[in-house]
């Protein structure tokens, strides 16, 4: 125990003195992680020449906070401007955006830094302490308990249907089915591609996403002089609304906890990423506030717990793969590749024969997060700027620079099209009172719920009680139950209240 | 579902775009998935089948909106002559030729026209030196970070050549 406390100081002391490879590292991580297309990952793999050069410690270190500020990046233009950077920050403009149409885009961007730094900071240490049992995890998640994990996420489409049920049931439903374009993932049958080549893979997100959010956005808020909602009340930036931010982040601090130790769980689990995480925290934080009907209206607590939850995978992703050897998703693949070139082997056996590169990533995604409260938070002034840029100069730069960050991920032409098709689709649903997030969600989990649908019934030669054989699927769809009734209840024990309140 | 006195009328022509693509997707990709191994239908099936019912239920409801006389067949939600006016019209067209001329001029020169050509739109024809200059700017900007710095894979023509040849050889 003290020679692990020990190595612990020495790695700590030892990743603070490569600050002059962080802070620069986090600066970069903020702007790829806010242009759809250029994620922590395809950053990584443009700099491998340069990661492969430096030392196992200097590489890892700015893999890791490249990491971590990218997730932190995507949601800055998703809180200013409605364009989530990555998929893991789709659920963050339904509260972050409203919040700066509010003129309150900076109060909200030091809410979304501190619960992103907090959540990351707490997690890595949770990561850090309880790392056998959570390299455990993945073993017991099957296709069978990851549908219920999906559906956590897509029952997300009936919180955002409460408003206008049939419209949001269309979007979701209509979200899904678009999902569902592609090969089959048992015999890889083309169904429903319009006899495109680009569309047996299924749909791409980043056009998708680039399309129904950023092309309709740009269309959508030229509309407006400025995108704060009263064109003549645009307040000045103060130091006093990135204290208010903190203020309002750090009173939420037990919400800030449980949102990011979802995206923990849900980080360990191979496969998972932080768009699933963000999706179930933000419904669980709905479902179980006292205040539901503030979700989507510029809520606080609804752009705490997709932040918290988005970093919490970052530290999750690391345990499959430095105590398994398996990488969580495409960032942490690219770590096991520089790794393995530097001669790092993985496994349990990592923390003693090179305690320093096990230890050390985990100290690098913790110092990484402080030093970004430190470095971010002061910007969060002259961020919030963009919101009162004029639309007429704003809405072209967003179109040309989001619609060519969907074409880099595969270098389709098509791809660019494709963003322009779903921009219409996505302007057409906003104009006439349809979610375009809710068609995100299906878009984005429909073909992942698929594809763990079909390998259970696969492995079950077609017998749909697959679905309940297992002990922790059970509990988990018990949970999914309780998750969706106990909300209703307390709702209507509120009402109940309220009416023997009014009626004393 | 019922409307206060003084509240315009539902443009149910417009609302019921989405509902109308999404059934004729559906049934397109229904029609894709006929004779494949059901693998491929299962789930597509279930899901497409709750769409068509929850369409149909919305054009119920619209059918018995239009009958109340809250709501008509109108599309003023969706395209009004504000559009033209609003510069609305002209981006789209700037943006549809962005995505035909980009793989041919290359990422600096289609996003410095295209720049320029929308916010000229917006402005409706003022500040045309101010808007020459911040598109120009940001197109060397973008060129700067995503293309020379950075080597990322943005569509290349002319201009982007040219300068790998100036750089390379000064």
């Amino acid at each position: 125990m003290g020679d692990t406390a020990a190595i612990l100081l020495e790695v700590f002391l030892e990743t603070i003195s490569f600050w002059y490879i962080i802070v620069p590292t986090i600066f970069l991580g903020l702007v790829v992680g806010g242009i759809p297309g250029f994620s922590a990952a395809n950053t990584i793999i443009i700099l491998m020449p340069l990661t492969l050069a430096m030392s196992l410690q200097g590489g890892l270190i700015f893999m890791v906070a490249l990491y971590c500020s990218a997730r932190m990046g995507a949601g800055i233009p998703a809180i200013l401007v409605n364009i989530p950077g990555t998929a893991g920050a789709a659920a963050t403009p339904l509260d972050g955006y409203p919040m700066a149409k509010q003129g309150k885009g900076q109060q909200a961007l030091s809410i979304s830094f501190v619960a992103s730094s907090l959540g990351g900071l707490l997690t890595t240490i949770i990561a850090l302490a309880a790392m056998p049992i959570l390299a455990r995890v993945g073993f017991y998640m099957h296709s069978t308990e990851m549908i219920v994990v999906m559906l956590f996420g897509i029952s997300l489409i009936a919180s955002i249907a409460a408003q206008d049920m049939v419209k949001g049931l269309i979007a979701g439903f209509l979200g899904l089915m678009i999902g569902s374009i592609g090969t089959d993932v048992v015999y890889a049958t083309p169904r429903g591609t319009f006899g495109f080549l680009e569309l047996y893979d299924g749909v791409p997100l980043i056009p998708a996403l680039v399309g129904l959010f950023a092309v309709s956005e740009a269309f959508i808020i030229i509309e407006k002089k400025v995108i704060v909602t009263h064109d003549g009340d645009v307040k000045a930036p103060s130091w006093n609304a990135t204290l208010e931010g903190v203020q309002i982040a750090l009173k939420r601090w037990w919400h800030i906890v449980w949102t990011s130790l979802i995206g923990l769980v849900i980080g360990v689990i191979p496969g998972a990423g932080a768009s699933i995480a963000s999706f179930v925290a933000y419904q669980q934080s709905r479902s179980f506030s006292k205040t539901p009907e503030l979700y989507g209206t510029g809520h606080p607590e609804g752009l705490i717990a997709p932040e918290s939850a988005n970093n919490g995978v970052t530290s999750g992703t690391l345990v499959p793969l430095l105590v398994l050897g398996i990488p969580g998703g495409a960032t942490a693949a690219i770590m096991l590749v520089v790794m393995q070139y530097h001669g790092v082997s993985f496994g349990p056996s990592l923390f003693d024969t090179q305690p320093k590169v096990g230890y050390g990533m985990f100290m690098a995604m913790a110092v990484s997060y402080i030093l970004m409260i430190f470095t971010i938070l002061p910007l969060s002034r002259y961020m919030s700027h963009v919101t009162t840029i004029p639309t007429i100069y704003l809405a072209p730069m967003i179109i040309s620079f989001t619609l060519v960050g969907a074409f880099v991920p595969r270098e389709y032409m098509f791809d660019l099209y494709l963003a322009l098709a779903f921009g219409v689709l996505g302007y057409i649903a906003r104009r006439t009172g349809y979610h375009v997030a809710a068609i995100l969600i299906g878009v984005i989990l429909g073909p992942l719920l698929e594809k763990y649908f079909l390998w259970s019934l696969k492995k079950s030669d077609g017998d749909i009680m697959v679905l309940f054989s297992s002990t922790l699927g059970n509990i988990l769809w018990l949970c999914l139950l309780l998750s969706l009734v106990l909300p209703a209840i307390f709702a209507f024990q509120r009402k109940r209240k309220s009416l023997g309140v009014v009626a004393e | 579902m019922t409307l206060k006195p003084d509240s315009p009328k539902r443009q149910l022509g417009g609302e019921s775009v989405i509902p109308a693509l999404a059934i004729a997707f559906t049934l397109y990709f229904f029609s894709t998935i006929w004779n494949s191994p059901w693998t491929a239908q299962v789930s597509t099936f279930l899901i497409g089948g709750i769409l068509l019912l929850v369409c149909a239920i919305f054009f119920v409801q619209a059918g018995l909106v239009l009958r109340s006389g809250q709501g008509n067949l109108g599309f003023g939600n969706l395209i009004t002559r504000e559009d033209i006016s609003s510069g609305r019209v002209g981006l789209f067209a700037t943006t549809v030729g962005y995505c035909i001329l980009i793989d041919h001029l290359g990422f600096t020169l289609t996003t410095f026209l295209f720049l320029s050509s929308s916010m000229f739109i917006l402005s409706r024809g003022r500040n045309a030196a101010f808007i020459s200059l911040i598109s120009a700017a940001m197109a060397l900007a973008g060129w700067a970070v995503f293309i020379w710095a950075f080597d990322t894979r943005f569509p290349r023509g002319w201009f982007e050549n040219m300068m790998k040849a100036v750089l390379s050889n000064g």
